[in-house]
């Protein structure tokens, strides 16, 4: 990988409390690709996605220990300031969560707490939105209450929250999960134009999206990173047993 | 290695099916082929002309193969070994539908041939029909047991049946510059000797899908180095 790498991680272990969840995972994340993580339910993906811009933090009782680098500098430093780290990295979940408010004030809510000048507002609406792909969908509308979008039209208005913060990563922990063919087909072409731009990580239980819109994929396994290759080796070729296993059904 | 078992046993079964119907059908063109050389050795045009009838049979399974691997694909999305194992079953029956053309090729000339007086007792084609039988065995024998050795085996196979055809050739020759009236009979066992040599090449390729499957490595067109 000739990329330059924006997130790395040196031996890094996470606690839920005594527990641990993740077991001395070092890896690197490529600039501007897709790099998807997999894995059986319990394997530490989702908690590793979190971890990548301290949403962990929000839970009691949890741990770091080991290096997580963003462009060079550790996250977990006691002088950096989680807001700021959310603001580069931000995130999209499993369920579409808008905020109840109007389509625009989902969008310009973010902005305008950090600062953003009222001027600027409209059009960092229409361009957020625009990336999105949403924009022509919403423009007559900008004023309803989100909470009238259908499902997908609601996961590209919280992708278009995240963008309008100016991220440098996106984090997307099964975005598409709770969304029917056609909406899942719009997020992901929407990856695919997103990562001209931003660096996507992205968890998934759909073997066949990380398969369509990865560059890289992780496989995890109880904590542990199993095998983290280019996308096409890892569902052609995999190097490890485990890992073949898993993605051609034959686990457990 | 033995391969786990899918969790899902419906898959586990087409899988299975599939490479039962693929040994059948090798079964198939075996016979096909034993049988176009007997027809020509024991001067049996009746039974060359059931060869070239049964060939619908081999086709009917080809196509047959064909779709359900394409129903896997479709349904089930294969992935990594699956995925290689899928696309080699399809390479194979395509090998093996070839196979049996060339059978009915041969069950063709052996009619004609069978028309005239016999030019020479036949020694070294049915030679050559044990080694290419041979080799249809071994080849699916390396791709139902993922056995990489007997892979490499048939690929060594192949360079003798080219030397055997090379060595037919060059007997026929003399018989052509000896006697013009040859000449016709000399040409119809040069294209069965020829079939011989290109069902050889199918079973490499077979052989080469097999390594694929195996491990991943694509060694189709590589030049071997010649000892």
């Amino acid at each position: 990988m000739d990329a330059n790498m924006i997130i790395s991680l040196h031996n890094v272990n996470f606690y839920y409390g005594p527990s641990r969840a993740l077991n001395d995972i070092s890896m690197d994340f490529p600039e501007k690709q897709v790099t998807a993580l997999i894995g059986p339910s319990g394997c530490g993906k989702s908690t590793l996605l979190r971890l990548l811009n301290r949403m962990n933090d929000l839970i009691i009782g949890t741990r770091v220990e080991g290096k997580v680098l963003f462009e060079g500098k550790d996250i977990y430093d006691g002088h950096v300031d989680p807001v700021e780290i959310r603001r580069k990295i931000g995130m999209v979940f499993q369920k579409p969560n808008p905020f109840p408010k109007t389509i625009y004030n989902n969008i310009a809510y973010g902005p305008k707490l950090t600062g953003a000048n009222a001027g600027d507002l409209d059009a960092l609406v229409e361009q957020s939105l625009k990336q999105a792909v949403l924009w022509d969908e919403v423009k007559d509308v900008l004023n309803k209450s989100a909470m009238n979008l259908s499902g997908g039209q609601q996961q590209r208005l919280c992708i278009a929250r995240a963008l309008a913060m100016k991220p440098d990563v996106l984090l997307m922990d099964e975005p598409t999960s709770a969304l029917d063919p056609i909406s899942t087909a719009k997020i992901e072409e929407l990856i695919e134009e997103l990562k001209k731009n931003y660096t996507i990580i992205i968890v998934t239980h759909n073997m066949q999206q990380a398969a369509r819109i990865s560059d890289s994929t992780a496989f995890f396994y109880i904590g542990n990173l199993i095998e983290y290759n280019k996308t096409e080796k890892i569902f052609t070729n995999p190097d490890v047993k485990q890992t073949e296993d898993y993605i051609t059904g034959r686990f457990g | 290695m033995e391969e786990k078992r899918h969790t899902s046993l419906h898959y586990e079964k087409e899988l299975q099916e599939i490479k039962n119907s693929l040994i059948y059908l090798g079964a198939l063109t075996e016979k096909a082929i034993q049988d176009a050389m007997k027809a020509l050795s024991e001067r049996n045009s009746e039974m060359a002309n059931k060869i070239i009838k049964d060939d619908d049979d081999i086709d009917k399974l080809d196509t047959e193969l064909e779709e359900r691997c394409i129903r896997v694909l479709a349904l089930r999305q294969p992935t990594a070994i699956d995925l290689r194992f899928i696309t080699t079953a399809i390479k194979i029956t395509g090998h093996l539908e070839r196979i049996g053309d060339m059978a009915v090729n041969i069950a063709e000339k052996a009619i004609q041939l069978n028309q005239e007086p016999q030019l020479k007792p036949y020694i070294d084609l049915p030679r050559m029909t044990d080694l290419v039988t041979t080799m249809i065995k071994d080849s699916l024998d390396s791709f139902i047991n993922n056995d990489l050795e007997r892979a490499e085996k048939v690929r060594r196979m192949e360079e003798v049946i080219d030397d055997l055809n090379e060595q037919i050739f060059r007997e026929l020759l003399t018989f052509m510059m000896e006697d013009s009236k040859s000449i016709h009979r000399a040409l119809l066992i040069m294209q069965v000797s020829k079939n011989m040599e290109r069902i050889a090449d199918h079973t490499k390729g077979i052989a080469d899908m097999v390594t694929y499957m195996i491990t991943g490595e694509n060694v189709r067109h590589q030049t071997r180095e010649i000892s």
